[in-house]
């Protein structure tokens, strides 16, 4: 658990105050310049993000939306290169997309997700088209005074208030946000009328909610520090996962409700006049994943995947080259698994070194 | 963007997904949180059920085949033609039949059957995949005394104990799987019946081995150790029933080893038990009586009606249930009803303004091989025919055949008229899943070209051929369907929109238990050092709207691109012996013939077995002479 923070020495100007009867009108104002996507009730009462048309339908209310919105920085089709017949030759033209976009009412993991993500994309070789698109993207949180039923946010150090990732944050103080600016674009976002400036109460009883609602986790921030110490020395047992693998059904799940995940395929959706050439989702849970042409295959049982996706997320090599687990402990994985080899299930399978299904 | 709350129309478990749309384009798939079968759940083809319509060869504008070649036509040039067609071989008398599909919604299927029996007055009305279900449904049937087997897939979760037949239940249906585990690690005791190693044999507190295909080898010693062991609890609700007599009198004097009576006293004793028959763990010949054999064993263990005991058949493919219920059948009317029903023909007559036609007709098989004239919705028949390839060359003796398929099938290839229509994802319409729950599939994108649903499409066919069909919309239809199919009369107006689909229960219609002897495996015993075998299980890289989409196909792609011809799966201790590597051509020789294949070693596949690919069945099937295995003799080649 990281220390409170100390009131006295923040920008005083980065809080301001939004009482939640003028809500309904800056998110209109926000959509005068751009797409903004939130989370609302939608079919079958499921929750999820979308472009609103309706400001008073965004849900800020418990609970975060199954599907992460990773998609609207990585979508799962994403159509990236453009390929046409041009008489006797190809022509080959990129695509981007740049609209400009709010994303609202984000979780703390979430937002922890995409500064992940960006992170990843913007390393080594940048990422041209995922760059272009995320940079367009304000990210509006809001933190979670009370734990959602299946998140662990507070043992990856992502939640329950936002860490990074996010442009602005919202703190519900009853009846009224407070509105943290993270960002230059963040604190611009909060500037103006309707906001106005938070007293040192406001910023005060903030940080009493942070610390009730990491009080509510329990303190089991250890879990994935113990499991991180095992995997990285090679102490998890051949056997282990062994045992864990008929419990996978290679589902892909985990991967794509995963707010860290990125790995991806690509394949050419075919067009009246030539071929899009499209990023898509990949999982390397999926036997085929590493599958090489030649049909050799590196990774061809499941225990080796399913050890490979937990090396990734949670050892300590990859700790230093990502500069986070590479888990947000949003929960998500518990509720989608076809199987039972979720993050929790296996985290804790690797500290006691024994899987009971 | 678009989303869309939908049906996932591959293996019958039923999960709901959100499916997306961009720019027109089919893109994304994701769990419906709240689908009470799926709970946020899908499996990978589940995950990419978008792929299916959007990267398959499509059917985008109306074919006549002239001069030996399909060319280009409009819609109203296809239909005039279809109808000429039709009624040319109508009025010389010839036999003509419409072939439904398990890939088509309730709506298209009802409507094929209204094709059938009320335009074309034929009862010629059938699918192919019904062949391997009817008989599993009707062995229970005969028993129970209800249409349809007893229990849902959710009873699975909270079962004490399931009796697994299998298949390869994780591959085929993998939110049942998904359920089993889930019960196992609950503290369930799951216990297998199957011919080689899969994932939930990995998890069985027992794995109860038969020869491939031969699940029915433990039935008997499964009834007979309740029968004496008095663990027969539910005996007195049936002490009545005179079969019982007559069971007991078959099995009496059978050896039963003790692994399968201790499983017997499991199920018996077990306060909610359940049966799940997957795919390929009966043979055709073994499975009405082995089906009826294991309702009969929840009848005398008092499992039979229990609460949460239930004998889950599983269907391999979309909409199998729904094709059959309503009506894509040549012997019952819509809702499985008896084709001496006079209600429903009453009605049949009052709402279609003609005499139906209530004749029993021909089923698929024949239909291909010996109708005139065929309509075929959205089958590809290839991959749905028991006789695989061959079942297109029979169809090369028809004069006129119309396909009605959103891909360039091998079976479109073949016809006279082409008509495009909607796929997965771009129609409105119902499917049932395995639990006879109705759901909605939705529109999210627009078909591609002159397509158009399905559903439109066979409407004005049947317009056409003098029952006018004005339906305005789907919702129209579905009145329609509400009237005629009794069991669509359940679902109150509204129900499919406003929760998630409606259950169609069917309630007992039967005289109730029923006893009899069984006769269970009393086949020609194979012979050879080795048993050669199909894996039965669907083979979903022959299904058009899998086949072409990159990572629901992959699996299969990779197999069919390195083995174009076929292959058999061996034992890596048999390849040795062989002194075989993988990839390497071995001789499989039978009584009936013999093949020459590559090898690939599979640590699936037992000792002493070779297993075949189903979807080569044309190429490698002389080997085991029509029937699901033989003894072969394997060498080098
Ligand atoms: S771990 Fe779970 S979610 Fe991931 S692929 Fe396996 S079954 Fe699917
Ligand atoms: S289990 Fe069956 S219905 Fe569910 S997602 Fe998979 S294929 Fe679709």
């Amino acid at each position: 658990m990281r220390p409170a923070n100390d009131v006295q020495g923040r920008d005083p100007g980065a809080s301001r105050l939004l009482v939640k009867s003028d809500l309904v009108s800056w998110i209109r104002r926000l959509m005068d310049d751009a797409e903004v996507i939130a989370p609302a009730a939608g079919a079958g009462g499921d929750l999820m993000f979308g472009p609103v048309t309706d400001p008073a339908s965004v849900w800020l209310g418990p609970g975060n939306p199954l599907q992460p919105p990773k998609q609207f920085v990585l979508p799962q089709t994403d159509p990236i290169v453009r390929i046409e017949r041009n008489g006797g030759g190809v022509q080959v033209s990129s695509i981007s997309d740049e609209r400009a976009r709010v994303i609202f009412g984000m979780r703390s993991c979430d937002a922890r997700g995409m500064a992940y993500l960006r992170r990843m994309q913007a390393t080594d070789l940048p990422d041209d088209s995922y760059l272009r698109r995320a940079d367009r993207i304000a990210v509006v949180t809001l933190a979670c005074t009370t734990p959602c039923t299946l998140g662990f946010c507070v043992c990856c150090d992502a939640g329950p208030f936002a860490r990074d990732g996010h442009d602005v944050q919202l703190v519900d103080l009853g009846d009224r946000f407070l509105a943290e600016g993270a960002t230059e674009r963040g604190r611009a976002m909060v500037a103006d009328a309707p906001f106005r400036p938070a007293t040192q109460g406001d910023v005060v009883r903030r940080d009493e909610l942070e610390r009730e609602a990491e009080r509510h986790f329990g303190d089991e921030s250890a879990h994935l520090g113990a499991a991180m110490r095992r995997i990285s020395t090679r102490r998890v047992a051949e056997e282990l996962w062994e045992a864990m693998s008929p419990w996978c059904f290679e589902c892909g799940g985990c991967n794509f409700i995963c707010p860290t995940c990125y790995c991806f395929s690509v394949k050419d959706r075919c067009q009246d006049h030539g071929w899009e050439r499209c990023r898509t989702w990949d999982s390397c849970q999926y036997s085929a994943f590493t599958l090489e042409a030649s049909g050799h295959n590196p990774r061809e049982r499941r225990k080796e995947r399913i050890k490979r996706r937990f090396f990734h997320k949670v050892s300590a090599q990859y700790y230093q080259r990502d500069g986070a687990v590479g888990c947000v402990g949003c929960g998500r994985c518990v509720q989608t698994c076809l199987g039972t080899t979720d993050m929790p299930a296996v985290v804790a399978a690797i500290r006691k070194g024994v899987w009971h299904g | 963007m678009a989303t869309v709350l939908t049906t996932c129309p591959f293996c019958t478990c039923g999960c709901g997904l959100h499916l997306q749309a961009d720019h027109g384009h089919l893109t994304g798939s994701a769990p419906s949180e709240h689908h009470p079968v799926g709970q946020g759940k899908l499996c990978a083809r589940g995950w990419h059920a978008h792929e299916a319509p959007t990267w398959g060869p499509r059917l985008t504008r109306p074919l006549l085949r002239r001069g030996g070649e399909p060319v280009e036509v409009s819609w109203a040039e296809a239909i005039d033609a279809v109808v000429q067609g039709l009624s040319r071989i109508l009025a010389d008398g010839d036999p003509i039949g419409v072939l439904g599909s398990a890939r088509a919604t309730n709506e298209e299927n009802f409507l094929a059957v209204k094709l059938a029996r009320g335009a074309l007055r034929t009862g010629n009305v059938d699918f192919c995949l019904r062949a391997g279900l009817q008989p599993l449904i009707d062995g229970v049937a005969e028993v129970t005394g209800d249409p349809w087997p007893p229990g849902r897939l959710l009873d699975l979760e909270r079962s004490e104990f399931i009796l697994l037949f299998e298949g390869d239940l994780a591959e085929t249906h993998p939110r049942a799987a998904s359920l089993v585990a889930a019960a196992v690690k609950r503290g369930a005791r799951l216990v297998t019946v199957g011919w080689h190693q899969t994932q939930m044999s990995r998890l069985a507190a027992r794995h109860l081995p038969v020869d491939p295909g031969a699940g029915h080898q433990v039935i008997p010693g499964l009834l007979a150790a309740v029968l004496d062991g008095g663990s027969a609890d539910g005996a007195g609700a049936v002490a009545a029933d005179p079969g019982l007599a007559a069971l007991r009198a078959g099995l009496a004097g059978l050896a039963v080893g003790e692994p399968v009576r201790e499983v017997a006293a499991w199920y018996a004793s077990a306060a909610r038990a359940s049966i799940v028959v997957g795919e390929g763990a009966l043979l055709p010949d073994e499975a009405r009586d082995g089906a009826a054999a294991l309702a009969m064993l929840a009848a005398v263990t008092g499992h039979l009606g229990r609460a949460g005991s239930a004998i889950l058949i599983l269907p391999s493919r979309g909409n199998q249930r729904g094709a059959l219920e309503v009506g894509v059948r040549p012997d019952a009317l819509p809702g499985g009803v008896p084709l001496d029903d006079a209600a429903v023909i009453a009605k049949l007559r009052r709402t279609w303004s003609r005499e139906p036609s209530v004749v029993a007709g021909l089923d698929a098989e024949a239909m291909v091989a010996g109708c005139r004239g065929l309509v075929v919705v959205a089958e590809e028949l290839p991959a749905v025919l028991r006789a695989g390839g061959g079942g297109l060359d029979a169809l090369a003796s028809a004069s006129f055949v119309v396909v009605l398929d959103s891909f360039a099938t091998a079976t479109a290839r073949a016809a006279h008229a082409v008509l495009p229509v909607a796929a997965f994802g771009e129609t409105d319409g119902t499917t049932t899943s395995l639990d006879g729950r109705v759901q909605r599939v939705r529109e999210c994108a627009s078909p591609p070209g002159l397509a158009r649903p399905g559903w439109q499409v066979l409407a004005e066919l049947v317009t056409r051929f003098g029952l006018p069909c004005t339906y305005g919309s789907i919702g129209d239809l579905h009145r329609e369907m509400t009237d005629l199919v009794p069991l669509f009369g359940e679902i109150g107006e509204g129900q499919l929109d406003e929760s998630w689909g409606a259950l169609v229960s069917r309630p007992a219609t039967g005289p109730g238990v029923h006893l009899r002897t069984v006769d269970l495996g009393r086949r020609d015993p194979v012979e050879g050092p080795c048993v050669a075998v199909f894996d039965e299980a669907f083979d979903w890289g022959s299904d058009p709207s899998v086949a072409h989409a990159p990572t629901l196909c992959r699996d299969h792609v990779a197999r069919r691109k390195l083995f174009p011809t076929g292959f058999v799966e061996m034992n890596r201790a048999d390849a040795d012996r062989l002194g075989v590597r993988p990839g390497w051509a071995v001789r499989l020789t039978s009584k009936h013939g013999e093949v020459t294949v590559p090898v690939v070693v599979s640590g699936e596949v037992a000792p002493g077995m070779a297993r075949l690919p189903f979807s080569a069945r044309d190429r490698v099937g002389v080997v085991l002479g029509g029937r699901g295995r033989a003894g072969v003799r394997v060498e080098r080649a």
